[in-house]
């Protein structure tokens, strides 16, 4: 078991994400920070589908009742116990030990990966909690006093110790040109590769909300039409949002850019007020930067 | 089928576009073609009015090799009948929502001819998207002049029935929405222990019946 001792602001249970059940409006949520989560699981040893704690708000304090090897990762993540440890590296957690995960000024979601995984059943294929719909084994934030069952851990002592460089983070995001480009005037598309925007407020785990600049759409809205995490779209309003985990399945706005796989994490741990730009690249550069991320997360010292 | 058109939707995605309608014979083509792509096991596909989105992992598929498959999946469509036989749902419904008497307003309708305009028809859920269970139903009897608010309500009740566009819904969770309320249904929409989780699927027929 892992106990809950101080939750932090909102904890969550997430894996990769539900992706069966799109068809009946279920958004596939998952880690916001797929990386950074797949790292984490890499560094203790778990499988890739592997269910962990994403925290938001730390600190985060725990413990667990046997021996595990854990990791964290994210923007701006560390882990303490007496004294403090190495992030995006193995650590070996004692029977019992208090550990806190916590965070910087630049921290919005961190990832906590224990050996043997958290373990309760599935649900829907996934573990990975969508708080919107109640839909997860662990339907909820978590709370002080919660017991999270742990999948059984060959616990590798040799591989404490065990790190990896940290994820890149930062402002630039890469994005391809959308599916609905061609919906916008003619030099919209141009503007917005060129625009600066700041990250609102109110971003969360469905999306990524744009400020400072206006996108002009032709037509503001479409026939409503499936989504993609990393799909930006344009509001009436003219402020775009980036999909995340939480993102719906269907949306009614044209879609004028799309986030790469490769950079949904750094797109999700911008922290508001933050700029972002957007520099365009097409699918080759895409899905070769997506393969550059496979390498880093699966490449430990 | 000039009007069709395949574009990439990020690196691990489709989008297939059909001529831009809404027509009943342009969703259930939509519907065909993601029940094609999934049965070729690439990766799951989400079908909207007249588009559906493809999705599948660039370390197995190249994009020219996804579209290719896209290809294969709308010609395979063609051919492809009903995956299941449509169940009608029948929804308990209290006609009390907030936006009734300005929608029949709207209308040039007197209340209770806007109910019994809404309940005599039994609609075809087109697709399901925007939340868990949330499925898209109509079309609307055209007397029913329905836009969408010009910006949305922070917070929809779970159970609210409500209509936009031709289009008529049921909220099966609360959350923001911007179409109009014009009732309540008592009926359980989605239910992560029920397999199937949602009560109405794609393809479904569905009758409001009123209290």
């Amino acid at each position: 078991m892992l106990h809950v001792l101080a939750p932090g602001l909102r904890t969550t249970v997430q894996d990769l994400g539900r992706w069966g059940h799109m068809r009946d409006g279920v958004p596939a949520a998952g880690a916001a920070d797929p990386w950074a989560h797949a790292l984490a699981q890499e560094l203790v040893g778990n499988a890739p589908e592997a269910a962990g704690l994403e925290v938001v708000g730390p600190p985060f304090r725990f413990r667990c009742d046997d021996r595990r090897v854990i990791a964290v990762t994210g923007r701006d993540a560390r882990l303490r116990g007496r004294g403090a440890l190495p992030s995006c590296t193995a650590v070996l957690a004692r029977p019992g030990q208090e550990l806190v995960l916590e965070g910087g000024p630049q921290g919005r979601f961190a990832y906590l990966a224990i050996s043997g995984g958290i373990a309760p059943p599935a649900v829907l294929g996934s573990r990975s909690t969508y708080l919107a719909a109640g839909i997860g084994p662990f339907p909820r934030a978590l709370a002080a006093g919660d017991a999270l069952p742990l999948g059984a851990a060959t616990v590798d002592a040799g591989r404490a110790g065990t790190g990896a460089a940290p994820l890149p983070y930062g402002d630039d995001l890469r994005a391809m040109r959308g599916p609905h480009a061609g919906r916008f005037p003619a030099d919209a598309v141009t503007a917005f590769f060129a625009a600066d925007f700041t990250v609102g407020a109110d971003s969360d785990r469905m999306g990524l909300r744009l400020e400072g600049a206006q996108v002009a759409a032709e037509d503001g809205e479409i026939l409503t039409c499936g989504l993609v995490a990393g799909a930006i779209q344009v509001p009436r309003g003219g402020a775009p949002i980036v999909m995340l985990a939480d993102h719906q399945t269907t949306g009614g706005y044209p879609v004028i850019a799309t986030v790469i796989a490769a950079d949904l994490g750094r797109a999700a741990q911008l922290v508001p007020g933050e700029r972002v730009r957007f520099a365009e690249v097409d699918r080759d550069e895409a899905v070769a930067a997506r393969r550059e991320m496979l390498r880093l997360v699966a490449a430990l010292a | 089928m000039s009007a069709t058109r395949v574009a990439p939707f990020g690196d691990g995605a489709l989008l297939i576009e059909l001529e831009q309608r809404v027509d009943e014979a342009i969703v259930a083509r939509s519907t065909a073609i993601a029940d094609a792509w999934e049965s070729f096991g690439h990766g799951t596909a989400i079908p909207g009015y007249a588009s559906v989105v493809l999705a599948y992992d660039p370390e197995r598929l190249t994009g020219s090799a996804a579209e290719e498959e896209a290809h294969r999946a709308l010609r395979d469509a063609r051919t492809r009948g009903r995956s299941k036989a449509a169940r009608l749902t029948l929804v308990p419904t209290r006609y009390d929502g907030d936006d009734l008497a300005e929608v029949a307003v709207m209308s040039g309708l007197t209340v209770p001819q806007l109910i019994d305009l809404h309940a005599s028809r039994e609609y075809t859920a087109f697709f399901l998207g925007f939340m868990p269970g949330f499925a898209y139903l109509g079309t609307l009897d055209p007397r029913i002049r329905a836009p969408r608010l010009a910006s949305p309500r922070p917070r929809v009740p779970a159970g609210a029935v409500a209509v936009a566009d031709g289009q008529t819904a049921i909220y099966p969770f609360a959350s923001p929405g911007g179409w109009r309320l014009i009732g309540r249904a008592d009926l359980r929409l989605f239910d992560p222990a029920a397999d199937p989780p949602s009560a109405v699927r794609a393809g479904d027929r569905v009758r409001f019946t009123p209290l």
